[in-house]
């Protein structure tokens, strides 16, 4: 309680510093530090900030990402075992220092997009990493429960558990996990015929949030175009800026949800057929979630229980009737 | 739960529609069960299956998953209503008793040779301790595949260490499911236990072969004579009651079939 006291009073000075502050960047000062891994949280991205540090050698939530995750991923088995029958592997250690697109050794990059709006030429740029969807099919449909959603919201892949299938990639609307080969656990089992390496992406840094900090990249932003905060109220402010800027929203429906909410003043439609799209580039684009689908067949059979025990019963009860029945014609 | 002998046309009516109808119910939603199960890991884009005529949906984990889900409410549902059915009216012919395991192991020894059968209740020893086996499979299997059709649905962010248990004994329970539905499938292979095939889609045997296999099951239900007209017709399998073909020997069988019109019947 002393801690929630604490931790609120330091929300409302800073938040009342940010206040202060006037202007559009107020409404992003949420206090990061003190509601990191404190129930569920979400994160917002305002383009409107960031400038792809196009002063530096690369984006600084990109260095932060790769200087905190260096070294996670082990040296891969040389030579990698090829896989049955595809023989095809997924190798990024020789090139580890790539940041044009996500890999296993980078997972964030930052996209440029140059639209037109209203004769008008605007100069986008996106930070991309994981969308830490509200249900997403990556962690719920994985074979081995190693990828899986926290309360926080992170949807973190277990290295020690991932056997590198894929499937996560295949489900994920934008295929953000990518795989390195020749790692995990798989060359331990059946390397050549089960698994091809482990799936690599964003974990909002959730080693982190368990000690109440900010994820890397947020951290490291020198435009603070990154927030974290408690869900409702990263979405409330998303919204306002949304709205006060004329902009547009990414994240609230896409997937029915997701934990990253980004705020444009370009439509994101636009932003969509500006980019470069490809593996490991992904759009931003309209996003159905495809396993909403299956849901009603998920409540059925979830009822399916109830629905045999009352049948057995109905049929059990008829049965001892009609042999009731047969007796007591025997009888007379 | 029916049964009862029609000596005129040499069967003993063995189960009625409701067992059929639960024994497939449960077997064919367990094979698309193990299909789309399969198909759940990634597997058949990797292996080329997407390229067999008729299974490019195999390569869609969304379509397998609405699969399973289709087959998961066929196969709970029979599961609990045996569960409800049986246990209600305490029928519990296919439970394991004391001796069993010796039993089993006399019968399997005897299917290679060594030693006579001893005379059989309507099941074998193994098939009683078989039915425990697969009921624990079978409730392992629908347990944590609630729990994860739960996750899917209403909770993605399930406590973690339930959702890993769950799917990792699932796995592991898939694969025993394997098993018993080879061995189950090879059991009814097995020379001696052929006749028993016709029992399962008919709902009846032959009358010759269970007096020389099933002697107990026969002296339990023999006594209790009724005349045809009062047979309960609602409860003979259709496919039973319609084939029906007169006596025939059978090269295993020892007894003759028997002879008389007097039908008798037995209705627990």
């Amino acid at each position: 309680m002393e801690r929630n006291l604490s931790l609120n009073r330091r929300s409302f000075l800073k938040t009342a510093g940010a206040a202060a502050m006037v202007g559009t960047t107020g409404l992003l000062e949420i206090p990061k530090k003190a509601w990191a891994g404190e129930g569920r949280l979400a994160t917002v991205i305002d383009l409107t900030k960031c400038n792809g540090c196009t002063d530096r050698e690369r984006p600084a939530c990109v260095s932060a990402c790769k200087k905190i995750k260096a070294g996670h991923i082990p040296e891969p088995a040389d030579p990698i075992p090829l896989p049955f029958p595809t023989r095809k592997v997924d190798d990024w250690s020789k090139k580890k220092e790539a940041f044009n697109r996500l890999t296993p050794y980078n997972l964030i990059f930052v996209q440029k997009a140059e639209a037109d709006v209203g004769g008008q030429k605007k100069t986008v740029f996106i930070p991309r990493r994981c969308m830490h969807c509200d249900n997403p099919a990556c962690a719920t449909l994985c074979p081995f429960a190693a990828n899986h959603k926290f309360e926080n919201g992170a949807v973190v892949i277990d290295q020690e558990i991932c056997f590198g299938g894929a499937k996560c990639k295949t489900v994920c609307p934008w295929e953000i996990p990518q795989r390195q080969s020749g790692v995990g656990v798989y060359l331990k089992v059946l390397p050549t015929l089960m698994g091809n390496g482990v799936m690599y992406k964003c974990d909002l840094c959730s080693d982190l949030l368990k000690e109440n900090k900010t994820p890397a990249c947020i951290e490291a932003c020198p435009q603070k175009a990154m927030s974290i905060g408690p869900r409702k109220e990263i979405l409330a402010k998303a919204e306002e800026l949304a709205k006060r800027i004329g902009g547009s929203l990414y994240g609230k429906k896409e997937n029915d949800g997701t934990s990253t909410l980004y705020v444009s003043p370009v439509p994101f439609e636009l932003l969509d057929a500006a980019v470069q799209k490809g593996p490991g580039q992904p759009g931003l684009g309209p996003v159905k979630r495809r396993m909403a689908g299956t849901d009603a067949m998920g409540k059925a059979v979830l009822a399916a229980p109830a629905l045999g025990i009352a049948a057995g019963l109905a049929g059990a009860f008829a049965f001892i009737s009609k042999r009731k029945d047969k007796s007591g014609k025997k009888e007379e | 739960m029916s049964e009862w002998i029609i000596t005129e046309r040499n069967r003993v009516v063995r189960h009625g529609w409701i067992e059929l109808a639960g024994h497939w119910a449960i077997a064919l939603s367990g094979l698309l069960l193990l299909l789309s199960g399969l198909f759940e890991l990634p597997m058949a884009a990797r292996y080329k299956i997407t390229a067999i005529p008729g299974f490019g949906w195999s390569g869609d984990f969304i379509i397998s998953l609405y699969i399973h889900y289709v087959a998961s409410v066929v196969f709970i549902a029979a599961a609990f209503f045996h569960l409800a059915y049986h246990g209600l009216l305490r029928d519990w012919g296919l439970l394991p008793r004391k001796g069993d395991m010796k039993a089993s192991i006399d019968v399997v020894k005897s299917f290679f040779g060594f030693g006579e059968e001893p005379p059989f209740d309507k099941y074998l020893p193994e098939q009683r301790l078989a039915y425990l086996g697969t009921a624990v499979i079978i409730g392992v299997l629908v347990l944590t595949g609630l729990i994860k059709t739960y996750k899917n649905v209403y909770a993605p962010d399930l406590s973690h260490a339930l959702v890993f248990w769950a799917t990792t004994l699932h796995n592991l329970f898939f694969v025993l499911f394997i098993l018993v539905f080879v061995g189950h499938i090879g059991a009814i292979l097995l020379k001696p236990n052929r006749p028993m095939i016709r029992g399962i889609f008919t709902g009846a045997v032959r009358l010759d072969y269970a007096k020389h296999r099933h002697p107990l099951w026969l002296a339990e239900i023999e006594p209790l004579t009724r005349p045809p007209e009062k047979m309960p017709e609602a409860d003979i399998p259709a496919a039973a009651a319609a084939s029906a073909p007169p006596a025939e020997g059978g090269a295993e069988v020892a007894g003759d079939p028997a002879e008389g019109t007097i039908e008798t019947a037995k209705v627990k």
